[in-house]
């Protein structure tokens, strides 16, 4: 009988021959070491390519992707920080073009929280607190506004500046998002 | 419906769970990225398809359906993408796949390592220059030889993945064991 070809013995290597083929095949092996040898390879072969040399990815692969397809949220501190200086900036430039020097509204407050008592005194304390600290950095820098942006124009463009960069705080984590989903 | 591991972590994804995905990728990064660099055979280029490839799985997770293995229907996304850059950067694959390259010249090029023929190396050497060869071979058994080996397929996957007849791919993969041995024995690795 003839010698067994490569597509045989692979074949029959996986258990892919019929049952007759597989037999003569057995039969052929048992008395061709040529064969024999040929099959060994191609079993040795088949060992190997089944432990695949694999390539380490580099680190960064999988974080580069997420970052891109999760962008973290913007953080709590940036977002309360662009907040806190808008607010001073409302004020400030409140604080320059009107005047609060009578400041009537916190001083009713005050005298309302002079005759009560309990949690409502307490917060009508707590509110003009923060007023006052507000109003002391607001009186601050609307003194050095004065000398920077004496304009009004200067102004506008100045809070103009804060609410994009709040702005950008805010929803930067959504644009990269729509960015990264875009490309 | 009882979900695998792999759809778990897809109802998670899309559910808005960042370390869902983040684990499908880990999970799935190694192979796809050795699949990629033995096909393209440019690390760099490797990087951003596998990149490319991570990206595309997200955006058509939502049409992914639950019925069919997610590394089917995942490698079959890849396969696609690598095929369609190798076929818009044709002339350099082309010049890659010269059958006149032989693992022979590799050996002589000093890429790979060896002694005193196949017995004597260590399997891990053998491993090494087996997998040399597999990258030299042309594409069309290559291609093959990774998504049954590093991918792990059956040959009915491999055939619904590049679509060709089951038959086809069978008589091309045994004619890469072929295309392996002759050149095993042309570098004189096999006693």
């Amino acid at each position: 009988m003839a010698c067994l070809s490569d597509a045989t013995l692979i074949a029959y290597n996986e258990g892919g021959l019929g049952a007759i083929a597989a037999a003569q095949a057995r039969d052929h092996l048992l008395l061709c070491p040529d064969c024999r040898r040929a099959a060994a390879t191609f079993r040795a072969l088949d060992l190997i390519l089944a432990k695949p040399v694999l390539y380490e990815p580099p680190p960064r692969l999988v974080p580069q992707v997420t970052e891109r397809l999760f962008p973290a949220a913007a953080r709590v501190t940036s977002i309360a920080a662009a907040i806190a200086a808008s607010f001073v900036f409302l004020v400030s430039w409140i604080y320059i073009y009107f005047d609060f020097s009578s400041s009537s509204l916190v001083q009713a407050l005050r005298l309302t929280a002079n005759g009560t008592s309990g949690w409502l005194a307490d917060v009508i304390r707590g509110i003009t607190a923060i007023y006052n600290g507000a109003q002391a950095v607001a009186k601050a820098l609307g003194a050095l506004l004065r000398i920077v942006l004496p304009a009004p124009l200067g102004t506008i463009v100045a809070l103009l500046a804060l609410s994009s960069l709040l702005a950008v705080t805010l929803f930067r984590p959504w644009l990269r998002k729509a960015r990264a989903k875009r490309s | 419906m009882m979900l695998d591991e792999d759809q778990a972590l897809i109802k998670k994804t899309l559910r808005g769970d960042r370390r869902a995905f983040e684990e499908l990728m880990r999970k799935y990064e190694k192979k796809i990225y050795s699949f990629v660099v033995r096909m393209v055979r440019n690390e760099d280029t490797a990087v951003d398809l596998t990149q490319d490839f991570f990206f595309k799985i997200f955006t058509v997770l939502d049409k992914y359906n639950f019925e069919y293995k997610f590394s089917t229907w995942a490698y079959r996304i890849c396969y696609n993408l690598v095929i369609d850059h190798i076929r818009k950067n044709q002339a350099a694959v082309d010049s890659l796949d010269d059958e006149s390259v032989t693992s022979r010249d590799l050996l002589e090029s000093g890429n790979v390592s060896r002694e005193d023929g196949f017995k004597a190396l260590a399997l891990s050497e053998t491993r090494d220059y087996v997998w040399r060869v597999v990258d030299q071979i042309p594409l069309k058994f290559r291609e093959l030889i990774l998504l049954r080996y590093i991918q792990d397929l059956k040959y009915e996957e491999i055939a619904e993945i590049t679509a060709l007849p089951v038959g086809t791919v069978k008589n091309r993969i045994f004619k890469a064991k072929e295309i392996l041995k002759q050149e095993m024995e042309k570098d004189g690795m096999l006693i």
